[in-house]
């Protein structure tokens, strides 16, 4: 058996992740530039888990020392509602506490607004978010 | 930059005040004038690396390649010399193949540790990685920096089996049997023909390595852990010895590793929980620490892998060898093929490891002292004892173990530090300083170290007044005579730049 090509599928900490082409989505952000729509949401979703969730998914270390510093109902990122895009693109791209930085190359600014979409969505998608 | 743009396009050529500063060393601190690039760019294709160093030859612009970037401890995906352009690899990151009959993958430089496992999950292949206690960077990337995992398979950069690599003039090379076009083996046969090149890519500055092959490891029939947890720091001297016989005589065949209780405390916690003095943490609050989470001076697992008979065997083998020094319960673990992975010795890529460096607060940063022990306990010990006397005299708490090889040890120790304390970190440079140069005195040389310490360590192997260091220069020069890659790289320095050692 053999297996070849790209691969576009994440799991992270046990979450299934929307399948995407990175650079898609990229494009899209870039062109959409509007309120985001739950596709969007689902695109930032899978680049959090991507990306931060190895760090800020249940048992992360991410989620460890928020636990600590501001106490469990503020542990995990996905199920803040205090978040702001500002914010969040601040801690991104200059890291706080332990925290190191993403670059563009990393996470691209198209990804980071999808992300940062995701994390301050509206009440109505805030459902089983770990 | 514009000619870069031209072949990646404008969007990859990172060169804003924020990109410079997120491609510096994570754990530097903010004020420090070192290892700061003036750029990154990050190509899609090995045509475009290809393309990039034949422009970095033509306008002598010095690049330093990093895969993922996150060799955190090392210097992160900063570069030895400032002024640098980031060659960042991490949008190539293409799975090419996955061989389950013959046990192997092939992988471009940005392929990182979650990407593959779940790549293998959620294919069901199974196979199984060895992965290092930070697992966010890149398979490839830790291979070529030497880093290791904890299986059969635990030595990465022995696993590394074909490389296809841009030379610093833009020409593409496979090694191996990849130098055949039709070659049917490259990732089988490590050798090929005539000289083998593969080792001399790993921790050099003579190409950019846009392709791999790693062995991989067969998912075995079942696991089984045995958990030890020695009273006393001395327990080392017998307990190394042991295991230096079970290893080299294979009975067991993974890299078992060992650390003192600040292992466990910085990851559970932080310091202030159990101490706000002056000075490293006194021995009556160490004593609570391993009282509390249940730890000897020692702690360590030796994990098994195979046929369940086998580690059955192999398990009796090795409580038949403790039992004269070991009386208290060994805690037993299995795992059988079918029942949840998460159960057995399986390597599962994880980041928790970098929770050590909250243990002091503020914006944490550490750096691994590693040199490399033969096997023998006593000599340990000394080494261990010395260490620790070295960090006490800086002020700084000792973190520190040992991962026994198959015929050596490798002494690690953590420095973990405050950045945002400006006498802490000189410290716990000083104290990094000052540990080179003692081991290099017992006769201890790093396997791996930090971007500002490269060149000191390169000058601790100095055998016939650094022979090798000329050997190495001779042929930098010869493949890259504008040293456009690179330059310092573990103390490598082209000839364009040699002014540039430190």
């Amino acid at each position: 058996m053999r297996h070849g090509g790209a691969w576009r599928r994440c799991i992270v900490a046990g979450l299934a992740c929307t399948a995407v082409g990175v650079a898609a989505v990229a494009g899209e952000a870039a062109a959409a530039g509007a309120a985001p729509l739950p596709g969007e949401l689902a695109r930032g979703q899978a680049l959090f888990d991507t990306h931060c969730g190895i760090c800020h998914a249940t048992g992360g270390t991410g989620t460890f020392m928020l636990g600590r510093r501001l106490g469990p109902d503020n542990a995990l990122l996905a199920r803040r509602a205090d978040l702001s895009a500002a914010l969040i693109g601040q801690v991104v791209r200059h890291g706080i506490n332990s925290m190191p930085v993403f670059t563009r190359a990393e996470l691209s600014d198209a990804q980071l607004a999808l992300v940062a979409a995701w994390l301050t969505r509206p009440a109505e998608f805030r459902r089983d978010a770990n | 930059m514009a000619a870069f743009a031209r072949v990646v396009g404008s969007e990859w050529v990172l060169d804003t005040d924020l990109d410079r500063d997120t491609y510096r060393d994570v754990y530097q601190p903010a004020n420090e004038t070192t290892h700061v690039p003036a750029a990154a760019v990050a190509p899609r294709s090995t045509e475009e690396v290809q393309a990039l160093l034949r422009l970095a030859n033509e306008h002598h612009i010095p690049l330093w390649p990093i895969s993922r970037g996150k060799n955190l401890g090392y210097g992160g995906s900063a570069p030895v010399m400032s002024g640098s352009v980031i060659l960042d690899l991490s949008r190539m990151k293409r799975i090419l193949d996955v061989d389950v009959k013959r046990g192997y993958c092939l992988l471009e430089p940005g392929v990182g540790f979650f990407d593959l496992y779940e790549y293998l999950r959620s294919n069901a292949i199974p196979l199984w990685m060895s992965v290092p206690a930070n697992a966010w960077g890149s398979v490839i990337g830790n291979a070529l920096e030497r880093g290791i995992g904890y299986t059969p398979y635990g030595e990465n950069t022995a696993q590394l089996c074909g490389l296809e690599v841009a030379l610093p003039n833009g020409e593409l090379v496979r090694t191996g049997m990849g130098a055949m076009a039709g070659g049917r083996a490259w990732q089988l046969f490590k050798y090929g023909f005539g000289p083998s090149w593969d080792q001399l890519f790993v921790q050099s500055n003579f190409g950019v390595v846009t392709k791999a092959g790693m062995w991989l490891m067969p998912e075995p029939e079942a696991t089984l852990g045995l958990g030890f947890a020695l009273p006393e720091s001395a327990d080392i001297v017998w307990a190394l010895d042991i295991l230096a016989e079970l290893r080299l005589r294979k009975v067991i065949d993974t890299s078992v590793t060992m650390g003192n209780y600040m292992r466990t405390a910085t990851m559970r916690g932080q310091r202030a929980e159990w101490y706000q003095g002056p000075g490293p943490i006194p021995p009556e609050i160490e004593r609570q620490i391993m009282e509390k989470y249940g730890l000897g001076r020692w702690n360590f697992t030796i994990n098994l892998f195979g046929y369940d008979a086998v580690n059955q065997a192999n398990a009796r083998i090795i409580r038949d060898a403790f039992a004269p020094h070991y009386q208290r319960a060994i805690r037993e673990t299995h795992w059988r093929r079918g029942e949840p992975l998460a159960q057995s010795a399986a390597n599962i890529p994880t980041v928790v490891f970098l929770q050590v460096v909250n243990w002091w607060g503020g914006r944490g940063g550490h750096m691994g002292f590693s040199p490399i022990l033969p096997t023998d306990g006593r000599e340990a010990f000394t080494q261990f004892e010395s260490t620790r006397r070295r960090y006490e005299e800086f002020g700084l708490d000792h973190f520190g173990g040992f991962t026994m090889g198959e015929r050596y040890l490798t002494n690690v120790n953590q420095i973990i530090y405050d950045r945002d304390d400006a006498d802490m970190t000189r410290r716990a440079h000083a104290l990094f300083d000052t540990l080179v140069g003692d081991a290099a005195r017992a006769g201890y040389g790093e396997y791996r170290t930090h971007l500002s310490y490269m060149d000191k360590v390169a000058r601790t192997f100095d055998f016939n007044d650094h022979a090798l260091l000329r050997l190495n220069e001779t042929v930098k020069n010869a493949l890259d005579p504008n040293g456009i890659l690179a330059p310092g790289k573990s103390g490598i320095w082209p000839r364009a730049y040699k002014a540039e050692r430190t």
